[in-house]
C-alpha cells in the first residue's frame, strides 16, 4: 500500500512544483557533468585528431625492418585504414648538380590524416594543385635553388630517373625539429624498388600508418603491442609535436572546469534536498501520528528520491547529449574534418555523479525526514536552514569523491578539497565575527538598514551554507575567467609575435660576415649564433657503444645514439634549459659535458661518467657534469649534448642562427639561398600557424565552458534564494500586516542582498587569488603576480549578481497584497 | 451489572524536557483510568500540560516516568514503530489545525490511515465517511480549496476510517468560528456515539468539556479539582 501512497504523493508534489527544485538540481548535476565531460572529451578528441595530422595518421608504428604484411592485415581486420611510408637519406643527381636529400616514399592513401598539398610549380604559394603518382616526385622549395632545377626536370634517385612535378606546399608530418636537415623529396612507394637503394644494411625507416575509430585503434593496439619486435615501436605523438604541452594544459584545464561544474551542481542538489526535507517535516509527523512506521516513511520518501533521480538522469542525459552534439557541431566549424565519436564516459560519469549527489547530499535530509518524531505533529512547524553536521560531512565526502573521480588525480583532488575546507572554515569564522559586529552597527541605522542588518545577522547564522555557496559560485566564475586569461596568455607567450620563424643551419665561419651584412641590408634581426660540430658518441666509461642495428647478436653491448649528434659549446645555459642534476660550467670547467635528461636516461648516463665522442675522426673525452631538462616546444635551437667551451674550440664548426621574416618578404629566402647555397633555411611558419590555430580553438572551447559555469553558478544562487522563500513569505506577511510600506521592504531587501553579495564576493576573491597563486606556481611554474582587477571585480560581481537574482525572485512576493500573502502563508 | 472495561490507564506519569539550564517537568504524577466507550475531557489553560498528556496517552511520545496502558498495550515499554502499529490499528486523531496533507485530496487524506494499515476497502469506506460528514461532493478537492470547517470535517472522517478504539481530539474547534465549531463538535460526538469509540478530548473550553461524561482538570502539569482551580485563580 505504501507504493500507491508514495506514487500519489509524488505525482501531486510534481504538480505543486516543489519536487521540481530537487529534480532540477539533479538534472543540473547530470546535465552539466555529461555536457562538460562530453565537451572536454570532444575538444580533447578534436585536439587529438588535429595533432593526428602532425603524424598523418591516428597511430604510427615505426620499424627499422621491411614492411610485414601480417601487421597490415591485422590492422585491416580491425577495420583500420592503412598506409605505408619509407624514409631514407640519399644523394640526388640532376645533370652536374648533386645534393643529399631526405626521401620519403609513400603508398596510396597517404596521408590518412591531415592534408598533403602539392603544387605543379616551384613556388609553394602558386600553381595548380597536383597529386602524387608513380614516376614523379615533389620536392621541398629550397631544392629548386640548391640544385638549379625546375618543374619538369629529371632527377635521379639511385638507379631510377624521376620527373620533378612540383613543390611540396604542405606536408602534414614534416619534421618539426629545427635540425630538419637535408631538403625533402616525396616519391611514390611503388618506385622505391626500382631505385635499388634498399640493400641489406641500408638505414631506412619504415612507418605503418593507421587510422580509424578510437575503439578499433585501441583493440588493434592491444593486439599488436605484445607482438612488437625489438625493431618496432609506436610513435609517441606528444614528443613529436610542438603542441604536446598545449594539449596537456588544455586537458588539465578542461578537467578542472568540469570539476567546478560538479561542485556547483552538488551544492544545488544539497540545497534543494534540504528544502524538500524541511517542507515535508510536518506531513511526515502527521503520517507517523496516523500510524506509519519509520520504514514506511523511508519507502515513501525514498521512492520519491529514486523517481526524481531516475527522471533527472533521463532528462539530464538527453540535455547533456544535445549540448555535446551542439558543441561538436561547433568544433566542426573550426575543424572541417573533425569526426565526432560517441563516448560512454560522459554518460556513466553523469550517472555516477547523480547517484553520488543523491546518496551523499540528498539522502541525508531524507533520512532526517524519516526520523521526524510523531510528537512533532503537536508542535508548531519551524523553518530551520541551519547546517546538519552529518550532511556537511557526507556532502564533503561526496565533493571530494567527485573531484577525485573527475580529475583522476588523487593529489589534485585532496589539495583542492583541503583548500575548499579551509575556505568554508574561513567563511564560518568571518560570519561569526560579522554577527558580533552587525548588532552595534545596526543600532544607529535607519529602520530599513536596521531590518536588513537584523535579517542578515539572523540568516548569517542560520544560513552559513547559503553564504558559502554564494561565495563558491562567484569564486568559480572568477577563477575560470582569470585562469582562462592566464592560460591563453601562457600559450601566446610560448610563441610571441615576432618570434624567429626562419632558421639558418650549416653557416660556415666565413659566411657569418656575409650573413650579417645581408641581415643589416634587409633590416633583419638575427638571433645569436650557435656553433655546431657533428660528432658521434663512441663510448661511455670506456665501454664501446653499439652504433647501429645489425644482424649480429650484440644484445650484451651498451646501446648508443645510433647517429651523429650536433655538438655545441656554450658558456651560458640557454634560457629554455633547466639543470636537474649537477652544475652548469663555470669559468674553470674543462673537458665537461651537459647531457639532455631524456637522452641521459636512455643511455643510463650519470653525473661523473666519462664519455668519448669521435669528431672528425678524433676522440674527444668529457665528463658528465650536469643533466638538463630541455623545453623541446620552445622553437629554439636545442642540443642533446653541450660541451664545455675548451673542448671543441679548435674544430671547424658551422653555425645556426634564426630571424623573423614577414610572410610578404618570403622572396628574401630565395635571394639568401642563391647567395649562400650551402646554407639550409628551415621555416617553422607552418608549425607556428598550426599551434596558433589550436590555441584559437581551445580559447573558444574555454569561453563556452565559462558560459556554462556562469549559468550553473546563477542557478545555484537561484536555488539558494528559493530555499529561503517560505521563511521570507512568513516574515513579509507579518511585516505587511504590521503596516510596512513597499519602499521600506524593497530597500531592506536590496540592502540585505547587496551586503550578502559583497561579503560573498570578497570571500570569493580571496579564494580565487589563493587558487590562482597555486596554479601559477604549481602548474605554470611562474612567480606570483597579484590580479588587481580581481579585487574590485569579485565584490562588484557579488553585489550585482546576488542583488539582481534576489530581487528578481522576490519582487513578486513584495508586490503581493498583504492579505493575499497572509492567506498563502496560512494555507502552507 | 457489567463491570466497565478499562481502556486507557496512566499510572504516576511524569514528563520532563531538557532546557538550557537543567530540565523542566511538564507533567507531575498523573494517574487516570478511562473505560471503553467513555468520553473524557482534559481541561486546562494554555501551557497546563494537557496536550503533553494527550501525546503520552496516544503513544506519540513516551513518559519520563510512570506507565501508560492503551487497549491492553504497555505503551511505555514499546518502541516508536511498535507504538506506530498500535496507533494505526487502534487510535484516531483530530487536531486543532486539521493537519491535512496539502498534496492529497479530501478523499485521499481520509483513506491515508487505512491505506497505511493495508486496508483494501479504504476508498469505499472513505467515500462513506465523507458522505457522513457531508462532503461527498468535495471528495476530490484539495485542502487549500476547502474552508476551515470543511477541512476539520475531512480530518474527522480521517480519524474514523480505521474504526479506532480510541479517538484523541486536540482542541478540535478552537480554530473555527463559534457556529462552525459547534457543528464540528456535534459531528464528532455523533460519529463517536455511533461507533462506540472511547473519546479523549483536550480543550480549554468548559462548554465543550461539559459534553463529555467525565472531566480531568489540569493546572501546571497536575490534575486539580474545579474548586482547587478556582482557589488558585482567586
Amino acid at each position: 500500500m505504501w507504493a500507491s501512497i508514495a506514487w500519489r504523493l509524488f505525482w501531486r508534489e510534481l504538480r505543486r512544483g516543489e519536487l521540481w527544485v530537487i529534480a532540477f538540481a539533479l538534472f543540473l548535476a547530470v546535465g552539466s557533468v555529461v555536457s562538460l565531460s562530453g565537451i572536454t572529451q570532444g575538444v580533447k578528441s578534436a585536439l587529438m585528431q588535429r595533432s593526428a595530422q602532425f603524424i598523418a595518421a591516428d597511430k604510427v608504428l615505426r620499424s627499422s625492418q621491411p614492411f610485414d604484411t601480417a601487421v597490415i592485415e591485422l590492422a585491416q581486420q580491425n577495420n583500420l585504414a592503412t598506409a605505408q611510408q619509407m624514409q631514407f637519406d640519399s644523394m640526388l643527381f640532376a645533370g652536374d648538380s648533386m645534393q643529399l636529400a631526405t626521401i620519403k616514399a609513400v603508398s596510396g592513401g597517404y596521408p590518412l590524416r591531415g592534408e598533403l598539398l602539392l603544387r605543379a610549380s616551384a613556388d609553394v604559394n602558386s600553381g595548380e594543385y597536383a597529386s602524387l603518382a608513380p614516376g614523379s616526385v615533389y620536392v621541398e622549395e629550397r631544392l629548386f635553388n640548391l640544385m638549379g632545377i625546375a618543374p619538369g626536370d629529371q632527377i635521379e634517385i639511385g638507379m631510377l630517373s624521376l620527373t620533378v612535378n612540383g613543390v611540396i606546399a604542405n606536408e602534414p608530418d614534416a619534421p618539426l625539429s629545427v635540425f630538419g636537415g637535408a631538403p625533402r623529396v616525396l616519391m611514390h612507394l611503388d618506385d622505391v624498388e626500382a631505385t635499388q637503394i634498399v640493400q641489406p644494411g641500408s638505414r631506412i625507416g619504415y612507418r605503418y600508418l593507421f587510422a580509424g575509430a578510437a575503439s578499433d585503434l585501441a583493440n588493434f593496439e592491444a593486439q599488436m603491442t605484445p607482438q612488437l619486435t625489438a625493431h618496432q615501436r609506436w610513435q609517441d605523438m606528444d614528443r613529436e609535436s610542438a603542441i604536446g604541452s598545449a594539449l596537456e594544459r588544455a586537458e588539465r584545464f578542461l578537467l578542472l572546469a568540469g570539476l567546478l561544474g560538479i561542485v556547483l551542481a552538488a551544492c544545488a542538489a544539497a540545497v534543494a534536498a534540504g528544502r524538500y526535507s524541511q517542507r515535508h517535516t510536518q506531513s511526515v509527523a502527521v503520517i507517523k501520528a496516523l500510524g506509519a512506521t519509520t520504514m514506511q516513511i523511508r519507502l515513501i520518501y525514498g521512492s520519491h528520491l529514486f523517481l526524481v533521480v531516475l527522471f533527472s538522469l533521463f532528462c539530464g542525459a538527453i540535455a547533456g547529449q544535445l549540448t555535446i552534439e551542439a558543441a561538436q557541431w561547433g568544433i566542426t566549424q573550426f575543424l572541417s574534418d573533425y569526426r565526432a565519436e560517441f563516448n560512454w564516459r560522459p554518460l556513466w560519469l553523469g550517472i555516477l555523479t547523480c547517484v553520488i549527489c543523491a546518496l551523499l547530499f540528498a539522502a541525508r535530509p531524507m533520512w532526517r525526514l524519516s526520523q521526524t518524531a510523531a510528537i512533532d505533529v503537536l508542535k508548531q512547524p519551524t523553518i530551520n536552514l541551519g547546517l546538519d553536521k552529518l550532511q556537511l560531512v557526507s556532502g564533503a565526502v561526496a565533493i571530494w569523491g567527485l573531484m577525485w573521480l573527475f580529475s583522476g588525480e588523487f593529489v589534485l583532488s585532496v589539495g583542492l578539497f583541503a583548500l575548499c575546507g579551509l575556505f568554508a572554515l574561513l567563511l564560518l569564522g568571518s560570519a561569526s565575527l560579522l554577527v558580533r559586529l552587525a548588532k552595534p552597527v545596526a543600532a544607529g541605522q535607519s529602520s530599513a538598514r536596521r531590518l536588513a542588518l537584523a535579517n542578515l545577522r539572523r540568516r548569517l547564522w542560520a544560513n552559513s551554507f547559503q553564504l558559502i555557496t554564494f561565495s563558491l559560485a562567484i569564486f568559480l566564475a572568477l577563477l575560470l575567467y582569470f585562469l582562462r586569461a592566464e592560460l591563453i596568455g601562457q600559450w601566446q607567450q610560448q610563441i610571441p609575435a615576432g618570434a624567429p620563424n626562419q632558421f639558418l643551419v650549416n653557416i660556415t665561419e666565413q659566411q657569418r660576415s656575409d650573413l650579417n651584412q645581408f641581415a643589416t641590408q634587409h633590416a633583419l634581426q638575427l638571433d645569436s649564433y650557435y656553433p655546431v660540430v657533428r660528432g658521434r658518441l663512441m663510448s661511455i666509461n670506456d665501454e664501446q657503444l653499439q652504433q647501429e642495428a645489425t644482424k649480429e647478436d650484440r644484445s650484451q653491448q651498451r646501446v648508443g645514439v645510433g647517429r651523429e649528434l650536433n655538438l655545441t659549446w656554450l658558456s651560458e645555459l640557454p634560457a629554455n634549459n633547466q639543470i636537474t642534476a649537477g652544475n652548469w660550467f663555470d669559468r674553470d670547467s674543462t673537458a665537461q659535458v651537459s647531457v639532455e635528461a631524456e637522452l641521459a636516461e636512455r643511455l643510463a648516463l650519470k653525473l661523473g661518467d666519462s664519455v668519448v665522442f669521435s669528431v672528425g675522426g678524433e676522440p674527444i673525452m668529457a665528463q658528465v657534469s650536469s643533466i638538463r631538462k630541455v623545453d623541446w616546444n620552445s622553437l629554439q635551437p636545442n642540443f642533446y649534448m653541450i660541451l664545455s667551451p675548451d673542448l671543441l674550440a679548435d674544430f671547424p664548426a658551422t653555425y645556426i642562427t634564426a630571424f623573423y621574416l614577414d610572410a610578404e618578404r618570403n622572396q628574401l629566402l630565395n635571394q639568401l639561398a642563391r647567395l649562400m647555397p650551402t646554407v639550409t633555411v628551415i621555416s617553422v611558419d607552418t608549425i607556428i600557424k598550426q599551434v596558433n590555430d589550436i590555441i584559437e580553438q581551445v580559447t573558444v572551447a574555454l569561453s563556452f565552458i565559462l558560459v556554462i559555469i556562469c549559468l550553473a553558478a546563477g542557478l545555484v544562487l537561484v536555488a539558494q534564494v528559493q530555499a529561503t522563500l517560505e521563511q521570507r513569505e512568513q516574515e513579509l506577511a507579518i511585516l505587511r500586516t504590521l503596516g510596512a510600506q513597499y519602499a521600506f521592504l524593497r530597500n531592506a531587501l536590496i540592502l540585505e542582498f547587496a551586503l550578502l553579495g559583497a561579503m560573498a564576493g570578497l570571500f570569493a576573491t580571496i579564494l580565487a587569488e589563493l587558487m590562482l597563486v597555486i596554479v601559477q606556481q604549481r602548474v605554470f611554474n611562474l612567480p606570483f603576480q597579484p590580479h588587481y582587477t580581481l579585487w574590485w571585480l569579485g565584490p562588484v560581481l557579488g553585489v550585482v549578481a546576488v542583488t539582481l537574482l534576489g530581487w528578481w525572485q522576490l519582487k513578486r512576493l513584495l508586490r503581493m497584497p498583504g492579505a493575499q500573502l497572509m492567506r498563502k502563508v496560512l494555507q502552507g | 451489572m457489567k463491570i466497565p472495561e478499562v481502556h486507557i490507564k496512566a499510572v504516576n506519569l511524569a514528563k520532563s524536557v531538557k532546557v538550557t539550564d537543567g530540565s523542566l517537568t511538564i507533567l507531575h504524577d498523573i494517574s487516570l483510568t478511562i473505560n471503553r466507550a467513555e468520553t473524557v475531557a482534559i481541561v486546562g489553560a494554555s501551557g497546563s500540560g494537557k496536550s503533553t498528556l494527550l501525546s503520552l496517552l496516544a503513544g506519540l511520545d513516551v513518559p519520563t516516568a510512570g506507565e501508560v496502558h492503551l487497549a491492553g498495550h504497555k505503551l511505555h515499554t514499546l518502541s516508536e514503530d511498535q507504538r506506530a502499529a498500535i496507533r494505526a490499528r487502534d487510535v484516531g486523531f483530530v487536531f486543532q489545525s486539521f493537519l491535512l496533507l496539502p498534496s492529497l485530496t479530501a478523499l485521499e487524506n481520509v483513506t491515508l490511515p487505512a491505506e497505511l494499515a493495508g486496508d483494501k476497502q479504504a476508498k469505499q469506506r472513505g467515500l462513506e465517511l465523507l458522505q457522513q460528514v457531508g462532503l461527498a461532493e468535495r471528495a476530490h478537492f484539495y485542502p487549500a480549496q476547502l474552508s476551515g470547517g470543511e477541512q476539520q470535517r475531512v480530518a474527522i472522517a480521517r480519524a474514523f476510517i480505521t474504526r479506532p478504539a480510541v479517538l484523541f481530539a486536540d482542541e478540535p474547534s478552537a480554530n473555527l468560528d463559534a457556529a462552525t465549531g459547534r457543528k464540528i463538535e456535534d459531528l464528532l460526538f455523533s460519529l463517536n456515539a455511533g461507533q462506540g469509540t472511547t473519546l479523549v478530548l483536550v480543550t480549554h473550553n468548559d462548554e465543550l468539556a461539559g459534553r463529555c461524561q467525565r472531566q480531568y482538570r489540569m493546572q501546571a502539569g497536575r490534575f486539580v479539582t474545579a474548586k482547587e482551580e478556582m482557589a488558585h485563580v482567586g
